[in-house]
């Protein structure tokens, strides 16, 4: 279990993480999800005791990490994989940790092997790729078997193959009953995985959820028909309180199933011309959930804005 | 992670005593298991036992040395030598910030005035059994060297403590240093100034106070015990001078460790 109480960090003036509360529960895989530079780094950072919030606190199994004994039986966490000695080897990095925690030797080739880094653990990170160094951090969050799991941004600079492996250990820590939160900022990667959602955008808590709800709550499917009598149709769909908006070319856009749309059509007794699917649209409701909270928005408004005052 | 069922926080919480020791046995095999350890060793060999090798060699020919202490070689040679393991002490610190290791040190050990004293004791202990160890070596390499000429009186073994002492304060003013600053050039170009540079730059200076400056820098206590008299300085302002440079240095690494985040 992970509480996250009113933490808000601030950097002068600016704001990172801005008065965030929600819980992430173990037994589940909670996608951590933003934009970049929304503050999840900086939020898992204060969870783990290495920065300090300028309000609020964060507990893991109720106890604030920076005082505990044994802080890696509490949490094993991956920020970033880069943050490694280049010139010791793998196995010598998991060596260090281990001690820490008055592990052996034993349980370091354990976790060597369970990340598949068991043939390079003796050769120096420097040579490692960024997939080898992500499963090197896995390794170590894994460690001292911990109750509580956090990753940055896990699938990274993983093969195909490595991502799906990701997404199998996080399911698999979770059915063990652990509290695992992995961070994102593609939506269409923690929907394939995440059993609930927490969305931030500037710091600022924007959904707390189930994937389900949040893909609900963001309209879910959308489909675009088009059929000679766009009007009774229209009607019969808003009956059913679907969402439906009229588009230029003629044809409608609405948030239903496609199946249903094509049915009532027929039971209407009106041939459908057109039925497409709009996307799934999660990508573009991440985006309208999100937009007004992206940090870097691009350059094209304030640039037009400049050009017009350098212009006048 | 397949055995697994019990996933709960660890049951009892394990002594402060325990947390210590365990996190310098990490920081032992931290420091042993980068090649700049072993590097920063065979230099301090290298200077230490060669020159006292060449001096060695000097006295066998001139007949004015006959019967001194080959101690001495113990103290002349790591007025040089005590850089490299200085900068065995510091780097175990700066080299964390360097590559950003600070960030799964600190998630490790958690308790950061913990990390601060094992890391202290281990990088401490380290530069300075190798300090004193090569210092007899050089003392030994300097005996043979001379054929005979210089002798080994039982008493004079006690500039190994003086050895000791001058490279414990210097590496732990390193460490110290090293979580204030948390860069290694910028703890190395500290290091060589206070310890090196303005000891000997300032009393030759036109200054009327840099004699009384030089006098405060712990370079100037390390000269004084281990070479010889300078003007001004005893055995326990030198010996002073050291450890109020240390305590200092160590402090403010303390109070950046503890009231910063890990590494911004």
């Amino acid at each position: 279990m992970i509480e996250v109480r009113g933490l808000t960090k601030r950097y002068g003036d600016v704001v990172a993480v801005d008065d965030l509360t929600f819980d992430v529960r173990p037994g589940l895989v909670t996608g951590f999800l933003g934009p970049n530079g929304a503050g999840k780094s900086t939020t898992m950072r204060m969870v783990l005791g290495l920065d300090r919030p300028s309000a609020g606190q964060a507990l893991v199994g109720g106890r604030e990490m920076a005082t505990v004994a044994e802080p890696l039986k509490h949490v094993g966490a991956l920020l970033d994989p880069g943050a490694v000695h280049p010139g010791r080897s793998g196995r010598d990095h998991l060596r260090v940790a281990a001690r820490t925690a008055g592990l052996s030797s034993r349980r370091v080739d354990e976790v060597l092997e369970l990340v598949g880094l068991g043939k390079a653990a003796r050769r120096r990170v420097k040579g490692y790729s960024l997939g080898m160094r992500q499963r090197l951090g896995i390794a170590t969050a894994l460690l001292a078997d911990p109750a509580v799991l956090m990753f940055d941004e896990p699938v990274n600079g993983l093969d195909l193959d490595g991502v799906r492996w990701v997404r199998g250990l996080l399911r698999r820590l979770a059915d063990d009953g652990r509290t695992v939160l992995y961070s994102s900022h593609l939506m269409s990667e923690v929907q394939q995985t995440a059993d609930r959602l927490v969305i931030i955008g500037r710091g600022r808590l924007i959904a707390d959820a189930t994937t389900e709800e949040v893909l609900r709550g963001l309209g879910g499917a959308q489909v675009r028909v088009r059929v000679p009598d766009t009007e009774r149709l229209f009607l019969a769909l808003r009956q059913r309180d679907r969402q439906v908006r009229r588009l230029d070319d003629g044809a409608l856009e609405v948030q239903a199933p496609r199946v249903e749309v094509g049915e009532l059509a027929h039971a209407l007794g009106l041939p459908v011309h057109e039925l497409t699917e709009v996307g799934q649209s999660l990508e573009d409701a991440f985006v309208e959930l999100t937009g007004s909270s992206v940090e870097f928005h691009g350059g094209a408004q304030p640039l037009a804005a400049a050009a017009s005052e350098g212009a006048s | 992670m397949t055995t697994t069922t019990d996933v709960g926080p660890p049951h009892a919480e394990v002594s402060s005593a325990r947390v210590l020791a365990r996190t310098c046995a990490a920081e032992w095999t931290r420091l042993w298991t980068v090649r700049a350890t072993w590097l920063f060793l065979v230099a301090g060999a290298v200077v230490m036992v060669g020159i006292a090798a060449a001096a060695g060699s000097g006295a066998a020919s001139d007949p004015e040395a006959a019967g001194d202490p080959a101690w001495v070689a113990a103290e002349f040679t790591t007025l040089p030598g005590q850089f490299a393991f200085l900068a065995l002490a510091l780097t175990l610190v700066t080299s964390d910030y360097a590559t950003g290791g600070i960030v799964p040190t600190l998630q490790w050990t958690t308790r950061r005035t913990v990390l601060l004293v094992a890391r202290s004791i281990v990088a401490v202990t380290v530069a300075t059994a190798a300090a004193v160890l090569l210092a007899l070596a050089a003392v030994l390499t300097a005996l043979t060297a001379s054929r005979g000429v210089l002798v080994l009186p039982a008493d004079g073994a006690g500039v190994l403590a003086t050895v000791a002492l001058v490279v414990a304060a210097g590496s732990l003013l390193g460490v110290g240093l090293g979580f204030l600053l948390r860069s290694t050039a910028g703890v190395l170009v500290s290091v060589f100034l206070v310890m090196l540079v303005l000891p000997i730059m300032l009393p030759n200076l036109p200054l009327e106070w840099g004699d009384d400056v030089a006098r405060l820098l712990p370079g100037t206590g390390a000269v004084h015990l281990l070479v010889g008299e300078i003007d001004g300085m005893t055995t326990s302002s030198s010996v002073s001078v050291l450890l109020v440079w240390a305590s200092a240095a160590l402090l403010l690494g303390w109070l950046r460790l503890v009231r910063t985040d890990a590494n911004t």
